[in-house]
C-alpha cells in the first residue's frame, strides 16, 4: 500500500502493518494485515427469508464486510419476498450463501439512523445512552432498548 | 436456499467468547444498534471488533466490557455527540487495545 510512506503507523502498529520487499520491482512495498471476522454483523432496510438482503443509501463498507467475514448477520427493517428483490437483482448486494442468520427488527438501528426510513438521529436515545455509560446504568439501558425494539417500537 | 430467519436471541446466541466481529454502518448511521445491545446484555468476554467508522453499535459492546480489541479508522459519534464513551473508558482502564488502521 502506497499511502501508508511517511506515517508513523508503520512503525508504531506492527500489529497491522510490515515493510516487505514487492516480488515484482524489488522496491519496498506496505503489507496490511487482512482481517478476517468471523462474523460481519450489519443493519439492512430489506432481506428475503434465505438472506439476500438489499441495502438502500450510502452502504459504507457493509459489503467489504461480508466478503471479508466468514458468515453473516442481518437484522432487517422488513423481511421481503424473493420475487420483489428479483424486480432490481442489481441492487441486491447481499447474497444468500454469505448469510447465517436473518432477524426482522424494525428501527433496529436506532437511535442511529436509517436511510430513506428515519433519517435523523434520535437526540433523546443518544443522551440516555450516554448518560448510562457515564452513570454506571448501561444494562438497563440496553435491556430497555432491546425490549422496546422487540415489542415492534424501537 | 435454506430459510435462515430466526429472532433477536436465537441470532445472538451465535456470538461465542473471542470472536472477531465486523460492524456495519457508519459513525451514527445504519448501526446494527439493538443486536448489539442484545450482544452487549449477554456477558460476553474478549470479543474483538472492526469497521472503518465505528460508532453506537460497537461502543455499546465496549461499554458492556466484552471488548479486548479494536480495529478502526475512526472510532466516535460526531458532532453534538462527541466521543464514544464506552470505548474512551476501556481504553483509558487498558481493557481494551485500539489498533488504528488505514
Amino acid at each position: 500500500m502506497a499511502g501508508l510512506w511517511g506515517s508513523q503507523q508503520i512503525t508504531q502498529i506492527p500489529e497491522l502493518f510490515r515493510v516487505v520487499e514487492d516480488p515484482f520491482s524489488g522496491g519496498k512495498v506496505v503489507a496490511v494485515k487482512a482481517l478476517r471476522p468471523d462474523y460481519a454483523i450489519l443493519h439492512v432496510q430489506e432481506a428475503d427469508e434465505f438472506g439476500n438482503a438489499r441495502i438502500s443509501g450510502p452502504d459504507y463498507q457493509d459489503i467489504l464486510l461480508t466478503r471479508a467475514s466468514n458468515k453473516t448477520i442481518l437484522t432487517t427493517e422488513k423481511i421481503v419476498s424473493t420475487d420483489s428483490l428479483k424486480k432490481d437483482l442489481k441492487s441486491v448486494t447481499i447474497p444468500h450463501f454469505l448469510v447465517a442468520a436473518v432477524v426482522e427488527l424494525p428501527g433496529g438501528a436506532k437511535p442511529c439512523t436509517c436511510f430513506d426510513l428515519y433519517d435523523t438521529v434520535d437526540p433523546a436515545g443518544m443522551k440516555a445512552y450516554q448518560a448510562a455509560v457515564k452513570g454506571g446504568t448501561v444494562q438497563e439501558y440496553m435491556a430497555n432498548a432491546v425490549d422496546n425494539a422487540v415489542k415492534g417500537g424501537a | 436456499m435454506q430459510k435462515k430467519v430466526m429472532n433477536l436471541k436465537d441470532a445472538a446466541g451465535l456470538i461465542k467468547d473471542g470472536q472477531f466481529l465486523g460492524i456495519g454502518g457508519n459513525g451514527l448511521h445504519r448501526n446494527p444498534s439493538v443486536f448489539c445491545f442484545e450482544l452487549a446484555r449477554r456477558g460476553l468476554k474478549d470479543l474483538k471488533l472492526v469497521a472503518a467508522a465505528q460508532g453506537l453499535a460497537s461502543d455499546a459492546i465496549c461499554a458492556a466490557d466484552s471488548v479486548k480489541e479494536i480495529y478502526f479508522g475512526f472510532f466516535g459519534f460526531e458532532n453534538e455527540y462527541g466521543l464514544a464513551p464506552g470505548m474512551r473508558k476501556g481504553c483509558q482502564e487498558g481493557k481494551i487495545k485500539p489498533l488504528e488502521g488505514p
